[in-house]
């Protein structure tokens, strides 16, 4: 059995099992093509069967018997595809994991598109016709839409002169680009998790019927979850993997568990963690160390802080009792939100035969994780070498050594071979953290005078095994020094643990807070933007204000609540954010075949780093695109820090431009180069020169004297955002549908403007998700997670973004070198209430929980 | 492994006594295969070439091959005519990577969507085990319509509804020829289809279009596409001097097998614009007895069946 594969006969296998997927990536090594879902939903695996896109991951390999395949490696066999540098120069990608499958399937629409209607741009909703079988975890929609449109119109049938703004841009386009899920060293061994059936047990015996196998169970043996893993077997293939963990025998001793939330804190709840050293080592979802509180059964805390704390209660209950029509109340939730990123947690561990190792990882870490591998083998630092080259996504679950990398080192380390670990959807959406859930009760009470009178929050944090909700005292950092009393309260059940996602507790707090704000304005019957700017002492989010407040959509929104079906609204929600850096930060330079090439350990998860890097060095020393290269994503090169937290460019970029200040004084020195740019000549002179950047401190110092446990420091100052958006909300099938949104960002400079928008936009996508679409559910009697494909759990797709205008207030970090910090939460966690605010001007309605599915919605508007 | 038969006479042999699972574009097999919900040997009719296309006989009535794809049934202009709401709801399945390998037969045959029946981690009454988890857990997208099954999964199957709406028939091979409905038991939670095991569908069978019809098929989904209805319908109505002469109205995800809503149907006789479809579907909710998570669907059935009349009489 043969077929035709971007233009070679290739042999058909004749198992029944194997997939089109399979058959191009493991049988012909075209990694191009990925698989994320593996369920026909989010068009990774895209493949032209016979010119026609067709999902590979359900496709049987049998049914390519003598039709002619085309993979993403395939569209240029003469030269990229117009689509392909239409991504690359539209920046249509961020981590670039998705982004094969789309352009397979937009190389298909438009060939098509110009065969019928000439070199016209196709409308929006043709794109997302076209589109609606892909999904984009980075939310990189805007850049898609523009980059299919101007392929469509013939604007990118040859090389542009501009290099794209992405580093490492046409490698993705062209399915080049390899990431951890790619990696398949010679004799490579495959592992895999086998996980707790039970939500709470105590394991008495496993038997791995003799397959190599690592336990990763703790001292204690219990189980808390399902999902939790138990213990990881490796064979030699994928299939033999399976079947030996299917062989895997577990012998439970079941113990009662507490799955419900809303329950755990009665008395007769079955107790979680009822010894303290359990609650000791109890996992956490925060970021950098939880405080302490103290527990109560299932029920820890609270952790509270206040600012005249009596005060704040005193008044909201004399507002409570006087009926004060100035008293906003009400209780707010968010529901479970995975990460979900498009490529799946994954390891490849390897031994060499003078004891280093080796792991290939898909980490925001590769710095931490070299460290904690060291550590936990007893290894020296420079014995352990991690890499990650390309990353599909992280969102903050993939810090550290995590259950991945620990079973794929010791398996590596039992079976002398390389070992393969990698997640599949359903453990991505049970096991690999979330968003935790929360209740928040708020008590916001406006003084008759119209400032904030006081303002008190209660949270209960939903992160199920984990610990770490600080949702309600991240309140004590907005809208000035009004009396207000914060509490945090953990409630602990036997469900999958969280992991600090974009914006940690930050989010939640938002939901429930700037609805309560929103509300406030109403009452006193003022512009949500004008009492916003009089509440919010920071100057950078009050230049925000005026931007937004003369926005047409904002001048020209009719108030009061409309009529009809269909009926729009807009709506507004501001952000605060913390800036962290970290100091340590290098980055080299080292002068190689006439090109800079800039080293530093900072791994790329689709922030755009890299490209950060090749810019501040490009601008610096005045070199075209072609005479700059970035070497990144190992923790063999200079140091850098996490991609969590914000931080990195803050870091990156000062380290590249301290580097590029030293190559030029060195240049100086030789007297190479004149006052312009370096040129080849110059080049020539600093052949084999290296220099090495650091991260200087910011002018008036830090926040922290210390570094924080992470090795970061909190610096002054916040960023801030402001979200403008625009809904339609249909009152009859209830579904809300974003129109558009207007994201105003105070973060500084931007050291790469294309991909700090394309970041921007996506914090609105992946925002809009948690609005309407996001929430992990689980089976209330066993505690499995139901959400466990992509299809269950529902991520917002190219249909569900509305036109996205990005605006950077730069100015207010003249403290920090460069002059710019990170964005990658504050330009998402506000986005829900801006959502929920827009319905509520819709519809006259105020959603109180999260996601505002239809259900709810008409439930909502129905009982008004 | 036996090479995959070439005709229909071979297909049906192949399959005869039950023992290979047929596949046609495997995207529920291959899906159901990952779960431990199938399993080899499979049959493969993609190289049946005979099962594959339309054919339009001399009556105006035309006959879709199983093996048919859903893009194809989508985009085949005759179709779209002759049949506008069938490829309409043909449209809006899936995705266009699915559409374009996924089949008439199959898209009849296939398994529920429940997330019970689909994980390995639950027994339910579809896979031997003797309770629904869902009715007692998590059924959020579950029935709405009470047919006298145990199991709350709705039936998957777009096309299903949309062939019900047009009076289609289904085709066997060595059998009898039967209605949609014949194919479905809304009283059998132990299956999603009662066709009998190593039985090879041939076709569907549409009798031929009724001059002045229009028609119109509606789909309530939280996120614009790529998603499975919560509720689906297809309204078709006939008219003659403005009046509404003849309608049918079917609709799907509300029950364990696509509905005809008969009384809706009777209550447009007479009809003359898109004012007249809120009466008409004022009595869907007391056809539904909803479970604790399904309230929603009982007033969301009714509009969705509201929205695609009013499209229809527009
Ligand atoms: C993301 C996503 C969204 C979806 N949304 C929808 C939707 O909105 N509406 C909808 O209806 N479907 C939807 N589907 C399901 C999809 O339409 C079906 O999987 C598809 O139609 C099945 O067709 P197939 O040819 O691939 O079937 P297969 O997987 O090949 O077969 C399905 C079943 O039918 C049997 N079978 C197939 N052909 C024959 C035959 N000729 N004779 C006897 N038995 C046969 C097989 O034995 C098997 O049991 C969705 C799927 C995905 C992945
Ligand atoms: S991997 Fe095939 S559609 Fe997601
Ligand atoms: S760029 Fe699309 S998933 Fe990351």
């Amino acid at each position: 059995m043969d077929t035709t594969v971007n233009g070679t006969t290739a042999h058909l296998g004749p198992d029944p099992e194997t997939t089109a997927a399979e058959f191009v990536r493991d049988g012909l090594g075209l990694t191009g093509t990925k698989t994320a879902c593996n369920a026909g939903v989010c068009g990774s695996c895209t493949l032209l069967v016979d010119g026609t896109p067709a999902a590979s991951c359900l496709l049987p390999a049998t049914a390519l018997e003598g039709r002619t395949v085309t993979t993403v490696e395939g569209l240029a066999a003469r030269g990229p595809h117009p689509v392909q540098r239409a991504f690359a120069a539209h920046d249509a990608m961020q981590c670039g994991y998705c982004t094969p499958g789309f352009v397979v399937e937009a190389a298909a629409f438009v060939d098509r598109h110009r065969a019928a209607h000439g070199d016209t741009e196709p409308a929006r909703e043709e794109i997302a016709d076209a589109m609606a079988g892909h999904l984009c975890r980075c939310g990189a929609y805007p850049g898609i839409y523009a980059a299919i449109a101007a392929a469509c119109a013939g604007k990118h049938d040859r090389d542009g002169d501009a290099a794209p703004p992405r580093a490492e841009a046409a490698e993705k386009a062209a399915g080049r680009a390899r990431y951890t899920t790619d990696i398949r060293p010679e004799g490579c061994w495959e592992a895999v998790i086998v996980r707790s059936t039970r939500a709470h047990a105590v394991v008495a015996a496993v038997d791995a019927g003799g397959a190599p196998h690592v336990d990763l169970l703790g001292a204690d043996r219990t189980v808390r979850y399902v999902g939790q893993p138990v213990l990881a077997v490796a064979a030699p293939t994928p299939a033999k993997a399976r079947a030996a963990a299917a062989q895997v025998a577990v012998d439970y001793r079941d113990l009662p568990a507490a799955l419900d939330p809303a329950t755990a804190h009665r008395p007769d709840a079955p107790v979680v963690y009822p010894a303290r050293a359990e609650r000791r080592a109890a996992p956490a979802h925060a970021e950098g160390g939880v405080p302490p509180a103290r527990w109560r059964g299932n029920v820890r805390g609270p952790f509270s802080l206040n600012w005249r704390g009596a005060t704040a209660v005193d008044r909201i209950r004399k507002a409570a009792r006087t009926g004060d029509p100035l008293l906003v109340t009400g209780v707010f939730s968010t529901s479970v939100q995975a990460h979900t990123p498009l490529e799946p947690h994954a390891c490849v561990a390897r031994w060499d035969d003078s004891g280093h190792l080796h792991i290939h990882a898909s980490t925001q870490t590769v710095m931490a994780l070299a460290a904690a591998a060291a550590d936990r083998w007893g290894l020296p630092r420079e014995h352990v070498h991690v890499t990650a080259e390309h990353v599909g996504g992280g969102f903050g679950a993939k810090a550290g050594l995590r259950v991945e990398n620990v079973a794929a080192v010791e398996l590596a380390r039992i079976t002398g071979a390389p070992v393969r670990l990698v997640f599949d959807r359903a453990a991505e959406l049970t096991d690999a953290g979330h968003r935790p859930g929360a209740r928040i009760e708020v008590g916001l009470l406006a003084g008759a005078d119209g400032g904030l009178a006081a303002l008190t929050m209660d949270a209960y944090s939903d992160g199920g095994a984990s610990i770490g909700g600080t949702v309600a005292i991240m309140g004590r950092l907005v809208y000035g020094h009004a009396p207000r009393r914060l509490r945090d309260f953990d409630v602990v059940t036997h469900r999958p643990p969280g992991a600090p996602f974009r914006g940690p507790n930050g989010a939640q707090l938002l939901w429930a807070l700037e609805q309560s704000v929103d509300e406030a304005a109403h009452r006193l019957g003022e512009d949500p933007i004008a009492l916003r700017r009089r509440w919010d002492g920071n100057p950078k989010r009050r230049a925000l204000y005026d931007w937004a407040a003369a926005l047409p959509v904002w001048r020209e929104r009719s108030t009061g609540a409309a009529s009809g079906r269909f009926r729009r609204g807009v709506g507004v929600a501001a952000a605060n954010w913390i800036y962290l850096l970290d100091s340590s930060t290098a980055v080299d330079l080292v002068v190689e075949d006439g090109a800079v090439v800039a080293e530093t350990a900072v791994q790329d998860i689709g922030t755009g780093a890299r490209s950060v890097v090749a810019e501040v060095v490009r601008g610096e020393l005045g070199l075209p695109a072609g005479r700059v290269r970035v070497r990144a994503g190992s923790s063999d090169l200079a140091y850098a820090p996490s991609s969590n937290g914000s931080r990195t460019t803050a870091s990156v970029g000062p380290a590249a431009r301290d580097a590029a200040e030293k190559l030029r004084e060195e240049a100086r020195r030789r007297r190479a180069g004149g006052s312009g740019g370096l040129d080849a000549a110059a080049l020539a002179a600093l052949e084999g020169v290296r220099v090495r950047g650091g991260r200087r401190r910011d002018r008036r110092g830090y926040a922290t004297p210390f570094p924080l446990p992470d090795g970061g420091a909190l610096g002054r100052g916040f960023t801030g955002a402001v979200h403008v958006m625009e809904v339609e909300v249909d009152t009859l099938l209830g579904r809300v549908r974003p129109t558009r949104c207007w994201a105003g960002i105070a973060a500084g400079r931007m050291y790469a403007d294309r991909p700090a928008r394309n970041q921007c936009e996506g914090g609105v996508v992946q925002g809009i998700g948690y609005a309407l679409y996001e929430q992990r559910r689980d089976d209330p009697h066993t505690g499995a997670v139901l959400t466990s494909d992509l299809e269950e759990y529902r991520i917002p797709g190219i249909g569900d973004t509305p036109e996205i205008t990005v605006h950077f207030h730069e100015e207010g970090w003249d403290h920090v070198p460069g002059g710019g910090v990170g964005i990658g939460e504050v330009s998402t966690i506000g986005v829900a209430a801006a959502v929920g605010n827009a319905v509520y001007d819709a519809t006259g309605w105020r959603p109180h929980d999260l996601p505002i599915r239809p259900d709810r919605l008409l439930e909502g508007i129905g009982a008004k | 492994m036996t090479t995959p038969p070439v005709d229909v006479p071979a297909a049906a042999a192949a399959l005869r006594g039950g023992a290979a699972e047929a596949r046609a574009g495997g995207t529920d097999v291959m899906a159901r295969l990952r779960e431990g919900l199938a399993a080899p040997p499979f049959t493969d009719l993609h190289r049946v070439i005979g099962l594959r296309g339309v054919q339009w006989l001399p009556d105006g009535s035309a006959r879709i091959g199983a093996m048919t794809t859903v893009a194809e049934v989508a985009a085949d202009e005759r179709l779209r005519a002759a049949y506008p709401a069938l490829a309409a709801t043909a449209a809006a399945v899936a995705t266009p990577q699915i559409r374009a390998v996924a089949t008439v037969g199959g898209n009849l045959l296939q398994r529920n969507r429940c997330p019970y029946f689909r994980s390995a981690a639950f027994d339910c009454l579809q896979k031997g085990g003797d309770t629904c988890p869902s009715r007692t857990g998590d059924h959020l997208h579950g029935t709405v319509v009470d047919q006298g099954a145990a199991c709350v999964a709705p039936h998957p199957s777009s096309l299903a509804m949309a062939l019900l709406a047009y009076d289609a028939g289904v085709e066997v091979e060595g059998a009898a020829a039967l209605p949609v409905d014949g194919l479905y038991d809304g009283s059998d939670s132990t299956r999603d289809h009662v066709l009998e095991p190593g039985r090879l569908v041939t076709g569907v069978a549409l009798p031929a279009p009724t001059g002045g019809e229009s028609a119109a098929y509606r789909r309530a989904t939280s996120r614009s596409r790529g998603e499975w209805p919560l509720v689906e319908a297809v309204a078709r109505v006939v008219r003659s001097g403005g009046a509404v002469t003849a309608a049918a109205v079917a609709a799907g995800a509300v029950a364990r097998t696509p509905l005809r809503l008969t009384a809706v149907e009777e209550a447009l006789i007479g009809a003359t614009g898109p004012e007249d479809a809120a009466a008409a579907v004022a009595g869907v909710p007391d056809l539904c007895s909803p479970l604790p998570q399904t309230g929603y669907k009982a007033a969301l059935l009714r509009d969705t069946v509201r929205d695609a009349l009013e499209r229809a009489l527009a």
